[in-house]
């Protein structure tokens, strides 16, 4: 009976803990959301005063998106979508390793590690939009694309192909992702550093007692390290899958739309295409995480 | 780390062991090197330009070094930005440090309770803190816009844009800037931290509250860590809220930003060559300054990040989890 008791007690301590953020979901979040899908369904127009005006058409909002709109690319919206599927698809696993790997570097302890470190932390600075915005060059190019072509024009590449019999196809892939090193980077920084704070929270014990049965550090790594940044790994994909759809074209049509076309119809449709996609892949990831992790993650 | 302790009773290495040592290292060095060098390479590219004389720029003998040297990229953008001098600073930097405290306090409390308490629908506010952060902005820009120019509370209609006391209340909320990511990510932590300490707390006799404040709560130092710098950093940089929850505030990013918006780029050269007596500034000199803007902007940043560091690979082993 008594226990009965505490556990309610701390239930409720628990949901009282995240009231502040209930609240603020439906004064900021839950109306505007809304809003955007019912706006959706209707042709939104400007009215005599000023306001909107809505003139409810169902579906074709979504229809028209997929059979009449296009990207500015002169994509219609199925390439667009395809494209950043397959995007999504081939770029996900690549940064989630990169960034595992870029934090283990980083965590390694020498002298100076703290200016190493403070290097690491740049591309995440370097990624903010107000920075990346004033360091682009308005007479043309911008700094980042401008390193791209380092490594496929330079000598390294040049001999592989040149003095070495491996395929010239394998060599122009791999350094396609060598040149690609610059978006890589800057797109793995903040998953860097969660990995960075997650190699912390393994307790040191772990690995002392691994040594002490006698496993090596690659083992100790295979062992200890990757099933304790499971919850950690699932972070970093869910951000992964999260930051590629809010960088791709897809967020920045949504824009376009709203705003310079004025079709706000559209644009919410797109909006919540967009939503559902991101929320399919997801999906589909955390299921497959949790078949194969087989923890509550 | 260790190592000073395993040293007296050791007998000496083999060589081979040794020698796989050493290959490590070597394989380590010229990794992080690398790495380094492609982190910095975008600033470095900045460093001929903005040191150089404004004149002198688009010289195409000019790669590395300039062949005539000056600061002025930098007195011109300091001066175009910075209305209340080092000021400015000072308070884009209190501002981003508060908001990221509010952020980090309401954050981890609703990441902690979905993370460790299993009442009913954790999980559905788990799944809705997801769901918020995968919500671009530009989706809901124009509906929020609205909705908080006609802020309906109680009864009453409040015009929330241009009140710098909304950047706080989303915050306070738990809806500024990226914080359904904070709760995320203090989630995935306390999912972590081993179920024994809490328990062992609760047999100590600590109530909920002390549990989470005295225990938890330093125990979760690396996540807290982590939040501190991304909060500082997108706090800072944003553009976005401040922009439009409080145009005319004193937030360096947002000032920058429109500043040095290519609409603008008139109006700096005309300062410019007014200034500085400089008739024939033009795009480079336009460019060459913001660049400088970005990088004083920057400065706040990479200090902030140096002294934290530490604090942020500061392992958990004190912390007594097995104790």
């Amino acid at each position: 009976m008594k226990k009965m008791k505490f556990k309610n007690k701390r239930k409720l301590s628990g949901f009282l803990y995240t009231t502040p953020w209930l609240i603020g979901f439906v004064m900021f979040f839950a109306v505007p959301i809304v809003k955007t899908i019912w706006w959706s369904f209707n042709e939104v127009g400007v009215s005599e005063n000023g306001g909107m005006e809505l003139t409810w058409n169902g579906v074709k909002n979504y229809v028209s998106l997929f059979t009449e709109q296009v990207a500015s690319g002169s994509q219609t919206f199925l390439q667009v979508f395809t494209n950043e599927n397959t995007n999504l698809l081939v770029n996900a696993p690549i940064i989630v390793i990169f960034s595992l790997f870029l934090a283990i570097l980083a965590n390694v302890k020498f002298k100076g590690q703290g200016i190493i470190r403070t290097v690491f932390f740049l591309p995440i600075v370097l990624g903010l939009d107000v920075i990346t915005d004033l360091i682009t060059i308005s007479t043309g190019g911008d700094l980042v694309t401008r390193g791209g072509g380092l490594f496929s024009q330079g000598i390294a590449a040049t001999m592989l192909l040149r003095y070495t019999t491996i395929s010239s196809d394998i060599i122009l892939t791999i350094t396609s992702y060598v040149d690609n090193i610059f978006s890589l980077i800057s797109q793995a920084g903040v998953q860097t550093l969660i990995y960075l704070a997650g190699l912390q929270s393994i307790s040191p014990s772990l690995y002392e007692v691994a040594k002490i049965e006698g496993a090596t550090s690659y083992e100790s790594f295979w062992k200890v390290t990757l099933p304790l940044i499971g919850n950690i790994t699932m972070f970093v994909v869910v951000y992964t899958i999260v930051d590629i759809f809010l960088d791709s074209s897809i967020a920045s049509e949504v824009y376009r739309f709203a705003f310079t076309k004025s079709r706000i119809g559209i644009a919410s449709a797109l909006s919540v295409v967009y939503m559902l996609n991101v929320l399919l892949v997801l999906g589909i990831v955390l299921a497959i995480s949790k078949k194969v992790v087989k923890k509550d993650v | 780390m260790s190592e000073k302790k395993r040293k007296p009773n050791r007998p000496p290495k083999p060589a081979k062991v040794v020698m796989k040592h050493a290959v490590t290292a070597v394989f380590f060095g010229v990794m992080i090197a690398g790495m380094c060098f492609t982190m910095i390479y975008p600033i470095v590219k900045l460093l001929p330009n903005v040191f150089s004389s404004l004149l002198d720029l688009g010289n195409p003998d000019v790669i590395w070094i300039p062949v005539n040297r000056s600061t002025l990229s930098f007195t011109a953008a300091w001066r175009l930005t910075m209305k209340e001098g080092i000021m400015t600073i000072a308070k884009s930097v209190g501002y981003a440090a508060f908001i990221t405290l509010i952020q980090i306090f309401v954050s981890a409390m609703v990441g902690y309770a979905i993370a460790r308490v299993n009442f009913p629908g954790a999980n559905l506010i788990f799944v809705l803190v997801l769901f918020v952060f995968l919500v671009p902005p530009q989706a809901l820009l124009l509906s929020q816009y609205i909705h908080f120019q006609n802020f309906w509370f109680f009864g009453k209609v409040y015009n929330l844009i241009g009140r710098p006391v909304t950047l706080y209340l989303l915050a306070l909320f738990g809806f500024g800037v990226n914080q359904s990511l904070f709760i995320f990510v203090f989630r995935q932590f306390f999912k972590n931290t081993p179920k024994e300490l809490e328990e062992a707390a609760l047999i100590d006799g600590c109530g909920f509250n002390k549990t989470y404040f005295k225990v938890m709560l330093p125990n979760a130092k690396p996540a807290i860590a982590t939040v501190a710098v991304l909060g500082f950093v997108w706090n800072y940089g944003d553009t976005y809220y401040t922009g439009y929850f409080d145009p005319d505030g004193p937030y360096l990013g947002y000032i920058l930003n429109t500043t040095f918006q290519s609409a603008n780029q008139q109006f700096v050269t005309n300062a410019i060559m007014t200034w500085y007596k400089l008739p024939l500034a033009n795009a480079f000199a336009f460019d060459a300054v913001k660049q400088a803007g970005a990088l004083i902007y920057m400065v706040p940043l990479l200090i902030f990040y140096f002294i934290t560091q530490h604090w942020l690979v500061e392992n958990v082993e004190n912390a007594g989890i097995v104790g």
